[in-house]
């Protein structure tokens, strides 16, 4: 059976895989983003907070993903859960560390404008900062998303969903004919997903970047 | 906005000042790839204090140091500390864990030691053939008569990036058999394209205006390259070596799918028996393991750095 039979007589179990890889990355990033922009409004003023903030999610990104959902199946079990905490731990550290320096570097004078015109700090957080902000923000999210296709495959070895299992049951028959087959759609598919996501923020990028501050 | 940061994937690689570099570089799956979008906007100062951003005071003024003293007490205690605290905490969980015939045979004649060893091994070996590639290829790469070439080294670095690990090596140990092989080439490949990533973001990032006055005072051009051009760039460099060692032990890890042995040995095996005192030792080590390379490979980062780029308080 060549790669293009595989793909045929397997596209429904492919599809599938794909579509649970796909929405798992999906959800820990808005999970991941939400958390990393609150925490990044809540520590930005504060320089020990900040570092803080920063320290403790570029240590989580040091741990290995494999150790990192090991450690996470005594407490959780295996299966989804341990998958989401960890694609959403991982994801953390860039949109966290992008949304602080993004913050940071909102130019005070126009910050000072805004509250000189009666805005409320809500306001001026809301309609001031951080849409200044958010081009650095997503491009966090778009550094977190390739990083989490990737660790999403790892973690089909503790039974999570998506196309990880793929290449693990190619890996479990090693030498027989479907191994290189399985590999394959599973690794090509998970290139060509991070892709289209890539496709997708930069579309999104167009269209909320403010127009003021598109270069 | 710089230029090169306006498609965000290349923004991810550019250079990363000696200002934030430490809190970034050098870690697992991204590489140094993640800090660079908010710099274009932001400029090295973007983060306060150098290197892992440890709660600290401002550093010393840099006149009369001796290297030692570059790095505050802290950072040389607290790291070490926690690891030793938590491999004790293991230990003392260990000592009154139930341990059955399996987990005691998953660990028992030395395999734990074994596996650490060849985890230390697939990653010290790794990233030497990684720098060997990396950095003489990113040298190459900025050179004036290949530097139309760069852009497409960048683009296939970008694309090397969406590939997942784990599909990378699984594809190696069917072509070149399971083994130890596979899985360092696999470690190597995937390692290779950050550092060159980083590597000619640093050359790059040097003050033209450096260089051509090297060349004006009559230097050769392989005198500018190693008298200049590389020094500056050591940080950017040494940031790449960080990366590509925390790469590796992460990497390394998934060596035991292609039967290469290390660490994510006793991961697997504990995950595969449901043996939770084999898992919890196997990640446990492996942690540790990255934390203590991360933090060797930051003290280096800044004992190597040239002292006159040293950033001034």
């Amino acid at each position: 059976m060549n790669f293009w039979e595989y793909l045929g007589t397997r596209h429904q179990q492919l599809l599938v895989d794909a579509y649970q890889h796909a929405s798992a990355v999906f959800q820990c990033m808005v999970v991941a983003t939400l958390i990393g922009v609150v925490v990044g409004v809540v520590t930005y003023r504060t320089a020990w907070a900040a570092n803080l903030a920063t320290l403790t999610t570029s240590t989580i990104l040091t741990m290995p993903s494999l150790a990192l959902i090991g450690l996470l199946i005594p407490v959780v079990g295996l299966g989804v859960a341990p998958t989401v905490i960890a694609l959403t731990l991982y994801g953390l550290l860039p949109i966290t560390r992008n949304a602080i320096v993004g913050l940071r570097g909102v130019d005070p004078a126009l910050v000072d404008a805004a509250r000189g015109i009666g805005m409320s700090r809500t306001m001026r957080l809301l309609r001031i900062e951080l849409p200044l902000a958010w081009p650095p923000i997503l491009t966090g999210i778009r550094v977190a998303t390739q990083m989490l296709m990737g660790i999403a495959a790892i973690a089909a070895y503790a039974s999570g969903p998506g196309l990880g299992n793929e290449i693990f049951r190619g890996l479990a028959s090693l030498g027989s004919k479907n191994a290189l087959n399985q590999v394959l759609a599973g690794t090509l598919g998970i290139i060509v997903l991070a892709l289209l996501f890539d496709a997708a923020y930069v579309l999104i990028g167009r269209l909320t970047i403010p127009r003021g501050i598109r270069d | 906005m710089s230029g090169k940061d306006d498609d965000g994937r290349d923004g991810g690689y550019g250079p990363h000042g000696p200002g934030t570099d430490g809190l970034g570089a050098g870690k697992p799956d991204v590489g140094g790839l993640d800090l660079d979008g908010p710099e274009g906007l932001d400029g090295p100062d973007g983060l306060g204090p150098p290197d892992d951003g440890t709660a600290r005071p401002a550093p010393p003024p840099p006149a009369r140091r001796s290297p030692l003293s570059r790095i505050g007490w802290q950072r040389l205690t607290l790291l070490p500390a926690l690891l030793i605290l938590l491999l004790l905490a293991t230990w003392l969980w260990f000592q009154q864990a139930h341990l059955d015939t399996i987990s005691t045979n998953a660990i028992s004649g030395g395999q734990v030691t074994k596996a650490l060893w060849q985890h230390i091994q697939l990653t010290v070996i790794s990233t030497f053939f990684v720098l060997i590639i990396a950095i003489p290829l990113g040298v190459l790469l900025t050179r004036r008569a290949f530097r139309k070439a760069t852009p497409i080294a960048m683009t296939i670095a970008n694309m090397g990036q969406a590939t997942p690990a784990i599909g990378l090596l699984a594809l190696l140990v069917i072509w070149l058999g399971t083994g130890t092989k596979a899985a360092l080439i696999g470690i190597i490949v995937y390692a290779v394209l950050p550092v060159l990533a980083n590597t000619i973001a640093g050359l790059k990032a040097n003050d033209p205006t450096l260089v051509e006055a090297a060349r004006g005072i009559g230097m050769s051009p392989l005198g500018v390259l190693g008298r200049v051009e590389l020094p500056l760039a050591v940080p950017l460099i040494l940031a790449g070596v960080r990366t590509a060692l925390v790469l590796n032990v992460g990497t390394a890890t998934l060596a035991t799918f292609g039967g290469g042995g290390g660490l994510g040995v006793l991961i697997t095996t504990g995950i595969t028996n449901q043996r939770m005192p084999v898992l919890i030792l196997g990640a446990v080590l492996t942690i540790s393991l990255a934390l203590l390379v991360d933090w060797l490979a930051s003290l280096a980062e800044v004992l190597l750095r040239p002292r006159g780029l040293e950033v001034e308080a």
